[in-house]
């Protein structure tokens, strides 16, 4: 069977004009599986945010393969890219990056009106299940901070993707709140089978991941899972 | 003061500011050039054109220190020997002064001035401009007549002196040769042909009249004045400047308003652009407050630097003023001379003043624009994080002052229509204040509009970027919905403009299709400088065995109440049968009563003299003044002098003038206006083109009506490219604002295609909101323009007509213009740096 994510010496290099050369992601290869929850780890500056935008198309290798599905994504045409990250990937950021225009349920609705679902329902059942069925009609900033990122993690799984791509997505939120955020998270990929590459600085949240990698000197080196499974909080 | 020492160190972040916001800055500074160059524009225009109108009067009237002008337009020439005899007098020369085309020379007018070379010498040094140095005789016996012809002439029409001009006067062509040059001398003597009296007299069948006679007076001028013959005056020429300038006033009173109103739209963007300076810079005054700096020094900053924006605007406005003056001059000039009298405005005067006036509205226009945004630096709270959101609330919240602000307007300008009886400015307040009250209207309409537009647009259009789009716009209302306002304004004054445009040229249709019922009509287009028709032409119509009925027509200056007033000598007994005149008083018998010695005002007249049915107006004549009952009150565009009509058999009798300037011709039926035509060119071939059919007549007379608000048209049109500015400006400060969000989409999978699309839906939904305000505000200012404006400037009534042709054109106008504004920052989007969120 082949892996939902394919990467063959995948290199990133910044041109900067006063910091010169750099290189986030150097030689990176590596297979992830379909359903596979994947923790990232790194210092501040190894290149994670880098890394996801990669696989997530929203970014291009400088050389170097990303397959998805056995699809090369460096085939893509930008349209088709942006194709590829509507109906493929959700994105979860730390800061929320909701829009503050729209309504909670506007936002959820977003990425099925982008495929031309209009499925309201579906859209109601995904806010019921990250708990917070009621806020419908609310505008972001009316929430707090981690029903905040409740409501972008329903928008990012709102359209069954087969990858989740989550950049730090507990990095704003307390400790408690974190947890209950994670929980979601957990459930609801496993419920819908998706992939998820979560990117974090925190220990604490790696214990819903199966495999654990970290960035390092632009390298992605695969870490043993020591136990942390068993640290559910 | 030590926070002024500080504030370069700030004005250095602000310049680091503007220059990362090239565009914008840009544009600010366009806004205001704009609108300072059109408010420079017109009094360049208009003050040009008064020390045009002044030089000309002083160069035609030499050394002269007095005039003395007949009531009634002429002078017998009997009437000379006395004068230039009369002790008072030191010297007195007879002029006579005619506009006329010649062949060669296209149809641009030129001035003849007929003299007399040997008392002129006194006055003027035209008897001693000549070539052959020889002496008088050829100048005054030869024939055809000699003339001296300026320089200008001559050169743009390669005319040598020796040559023959072809001048014609009333569709009949006379030769007169060029006897030398008058030199250009800064171009007052330009277009300025001079010959001898008797042979101008002759050339434009004006024998034995003269039209003034100059005068250096020595002694006692009242004295003069008590013994001149009946129905002639003393006039000197500060009072002919005087008169000819007010007859501009309401002409140029229009145009400045319509400047002032691209100034007002010029406002607008200030605002926009100063409110997006200081909203995006709110965190770094946060920051620079909570390091240490005084509010004080924070709005010191920013007030120096919006001044800096108004000076470097202005500066820029005075110089785009002198071009649109100096482009726009010859429009000027051509629409006066066809309304009002010959003016050829020869050069603009940009005079210290003026230049310090455009920098006072400019700097004052900044100034008001950039209030709100200084006392938004003033209120900067020391906290860091105040979000976009919060300041959007605050806007919902004045929503409600600005309601009733609107109300208050409303009734403002309610008040001030009823005031308008008193005082026209009180009708531009009163639209001033129509316009305000909807531009304050403006967010409380715009935000439940986009809102419902939106859901419209995804649920029925399945258009997600018109959803988002609106959206944006709506949660952008502060500065969304001031962009949407200046639209407004503009468009509602194009609205108003074009439908009062369209009501006056309907009402002068009707006014026309009552008073002009010739079939045919001789009507040289030199009657508007009286050339009088050849006596047997008029013999030749009326002998003519298809012709059932003639009226001859003629029009001449007089003198009412002191101010000069058109007299429009018609055939009362034909015209009862053939004309649907609409009085607006004394309709019933009206012609019988002008047959029996009375006459018609003009609703202008009505106005200006204050003159109405029932009056007694008297009149210089021959005979002394005379006063004749108003019987009728009528229509009349054609002039906002005010006109009357009298009968020619009264006019004949009391003046003893017979000329004809014009000639309708009713023809027995089944006649073939054709053949009619074919006889008379055949006996007069230079009336080819002056002998046309009816609606070739009212042709005519619409294109001189369309002069007038040619320039109308231009100003309009600077007003709306401020608005679109404005429009550009506010689309563009969304998009700097939002790049965030529009950088989330990305990441959700929209394209740059569909980005860019959103955008053009902004630009089209804001025009769209425009439009709808634009066509109520419109509307209403269709109707305060006609009633409070013009009828108080001009003294006519019209009838207010509603054009759908002029919503439908403002409509495709706004979505042109929109999609012009979006293209900048569409262009800039979907060549947006790629990709990323920084996160915070
Ligand atoms: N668009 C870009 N242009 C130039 N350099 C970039 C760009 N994006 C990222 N970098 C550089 O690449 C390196 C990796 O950045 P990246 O954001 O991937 O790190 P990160 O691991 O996500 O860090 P953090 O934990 O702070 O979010 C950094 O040195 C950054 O400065
Ligand atoms: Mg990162």
């Amino acid at each position: 069977m082949i892996p939902l994510l394919r990467l063959v010496n995948v290199k990133k290099r910044y041109v900067t004009g006063s910091a010169g050369e750099i290189l986030p992601v150097r030689d990176v290869s590596v297979d992830i599986k379909r359903g596979e929850r994947i923790g990232l780890l790194g210092k501040s500056g190894s290149g994670k945010t880098t890394f996801l935008n990669l696989v997530g198309g929203v970014d291009t290798p400088s050389s170097g393969m990303i397959y998805f599905n056995g699809r090369d994504l460096g085939e893509l045409s930008s349209p088709e890219l942006a194709e590829y990250r509507r109906s493929e990937v959700g994105f979860v950021f730390q800061s929320f990056n909701l829009f503050p225009t729209l309504t909670v349920g506007e936002n959820i609705m977003l990425p099925l009106d982008l495929l031309g679902i209009h499925d309201e329902n579906r859209a109601r059942a995904m806010l019921e299940a990250v708990g917070l069925d009621g806020q419908w009609d609310k505008f972001p900033e009316q929430l707090s901070g981690g029903e905040q990122q409740r409501v972008a993690i329903a928008r990012a799984l709102v359209k069954s993707p087969s990858l989740i791509l989550a950049d730090e997505p507990t990095g704003n939120l307390d400790l408690e709140t974190s947890n209950q955020v994670l929980r979601i998270i957990d459930e609801v990929c496993r419920d819908r089978d998706a992939t998820l590459i979560m990117a974090t600085h925190s220990l604490e949240s790696l214990w819903l991941a199966d495999r654990i990698f970290r960035l390092q000197g632009g390298s992605l080196i695969e870490q043993p899972r020591s136990g942390s499974r068993e640290i559910v909080p | 003061m030590p926070w002024l020492r500080r504030l370069p160190v700030l004005l250095g972040l602000n310049l680091r500011y503007y220059r990362s916001h090239k565009l914008l800055s840009i544009l600010c500074i366009l806004g205001i050039a704009l609108g300072v160059g059109i408010v420079v524009a017109v009094e360049l225009i208009n003050s040009s054109a008064f020390s045009s109108l002044s030089a000309s009067v002083d160069f035609l009237s030499g050394r002269a220190t007095h005039s003395v002008v007949s009531g009634f337009g002429r002078i017998d020439e009997k009437h000379f020997p006395a004068i230039w005899t009369h002790p008072q007098v030191e010297a007195a020369a007879p002029v006579i002064e005619v506009m006329a085309t010649a062949v060669e020379t296209g149809d641009e007018p030129i001035r003849f001035v007929g003299i007399d070379p040997l008392l002129d010498g006194e006055f003027r040094g035209f008897s001693t401009v000549r070539e052959d140095s020889g002496d008088f005789v050829p100048f005054l016996t030869e024939r055809p007549p000699r003339m001296l012809l300026s320089a200008d002439v001559m050169k743009q029409h390669g005319l040598r002196v020796g040559d023959t001009l072809t001048v014609s006067a009333a569709g009949v062509e006379k030769k007169v040769r060029i006897h030398g040059t008058i030199p250009a001398g800064d171009g007052l003597g330009d277009h300025l042909a001079v010959l001898d009296i008797a042979a101008a007299q002759e050339l434009f069948g004006r024998y034995g009249e003269l039209d003034r006679i100059d005068l250096i007076v020595r002694g006692n001028v009242e004295e003069l004045a008590r013994t001149l013959p009946l129905g002639l005056g003393l006039t000197d020429r500060g009072e002919r400047k005087a008169t000819l300038q007010a007859m501009l006033y309401s002409f140029q009173l229009n145009l400045t308003a319509m400047s002032l109103l691209a100034l007002f739209v010029g406002v607008f963007l200030i605002y926009n652009f100063s409110m997006f300076s200081v909203l995006s810079r709110r965190e770094d005054m946060s920051l620079l407050i909570t390091l240490g700096s005084d509010r004080r020094e924070l709005v010191g900053a920013f007030l120096a630097e919006s001044l800096a924006l108004g000076i470097v605007g202005s500066i820029l406005g005075i110089s785009f003023g002198w071009l649109v003056g100096w482009l726009s001059i010859e429009r000027v000039s051509s629409s006066i001379s066809e309304l009002y009298f010959h003016l050829r405005v020869q050069e603009l005067h940009l005079t210290a003043s003026i230049a310090l006036r455009g920098l006072t509205v400019g700097l004052a226009a900044t100034l008001v624009g950039t209030a709100l945004p200084a006392l938004e630096v003033a209120v900067t709270p020391p906290v860091l994080g105040m979000k976009r959101r919060t300041i959007e609330d605050r806007a919902h919240g004045l929503k409600w002052i600005l309601l009733l602000s609107a109300a208050a307007c409303f009734l403002g300008s309610l008040a001030a229509w009823w005031a308008s009886r008193y005082s026209v400015f009180w009708g531009f307040a009163s639209a001033f204040g129509v316009t305000a009250a909807f531009a304050l209207a403006t967010p409380s309409a715009l935000s439940p509009f986009s809102h419902y537009l939106g859901a419209w647009l995804k649920r029925w259009m399945g258009s997600l970027e018109g959803f988002l789009a609106a959206r944006t716009i709506r949660a952008s209302l502060s500065r969304t919905s001031i962009a949407v306002a200046a639209l407004a304004v503009a468009l509602s004054m194009t609205i108003g403009v074009d439908g009062m445009i369209h009501s006056f040229r309907e009402s002068v249709r009707r006014w026309l299709d009552g008073a002009l019922l010739g079939d045919l009509y001789i009507s040289p287009s030199t009657t508007r400088w009286a050339h009088p028709l050849p006596n047997e032409l008029i013999e030749m119509v009326y002998r003519h065995p298809d012709v059932e009925a003639v009226e001859r027509y003629s029009t001449h200056e007089a003198l009412l109440k002191g101010k000069p007033v058109k007299m429009r000598v018609v055939d009362g007994k034909v015209l009862k049968h053939h004309s649907t005149f609409h009085f607006l008083a004394g309709g019933r018998d009206a012609w019988d009563n002008l047959v029996a010695g009375g006459i018609f005002v003009s609703e202008s007249l009505r106005f200006r003299l204050g003159i109405d049915v029932g009056d007694k107006a008297t009149l210089k004549t021959p005979e002394g003044d005379r006063a004749f009952p108003v019987v009728a009150l009528t229509r009349d565009y054609s002039t906002d002098q005010g006109a009357l009509h009298i009968d020619r058999a009264v006019y004949e009798r009391i003046w003893n003038d017979r000329s004809v300037q014009s000639v309708a011709l009713f023809l027995k039926p089944g006649a073939s206006t054709a053949d009619i035509h074919r006889s008379i060119v055949h006996a007069f071939p230079g009336l080819d083109r002056t002998v046309v059919s009816n609606t070739k007549m009212k042709e005519d007379i619409f294109v001189i009506f369309d002069k007038t608000f040619a320039p109308t048209a231009t100003l309009k049109g600077v007003s709306l490219l401020v608005a679109l500015l404005g429009v550009a400006t506010a689309l563009t400060a969304i998009l700097i604002e939002r790049s965030r969000e529009m950088t989330v989409l990305g990441y959700l999978g929209v394209t740059r295609r569909e980005m860019a699309k959103i955008n053009v839906y902004q630009g089209l939904i804001m025009g769209a909101a425009a439009f709808l305000i634009s066509c109520a505000c419109g509307t209403i200012l269709t109707y305060v323009i006609v009633h409070a404006i013009n009828y108080r400037s001009f003294g006519w009534s019209i009838d207010v007509s509603l054009d759908p042709w002029v919503f439908l054109k403002t409509a495709v106008l706004t979505t042109l213009a929109c999609l012009a504004s979006c293209v900048y920052p569409t262009y800039r989007l979907s060549r947006g740096r790629p990709l990323h969120l920084e996160e915070e």
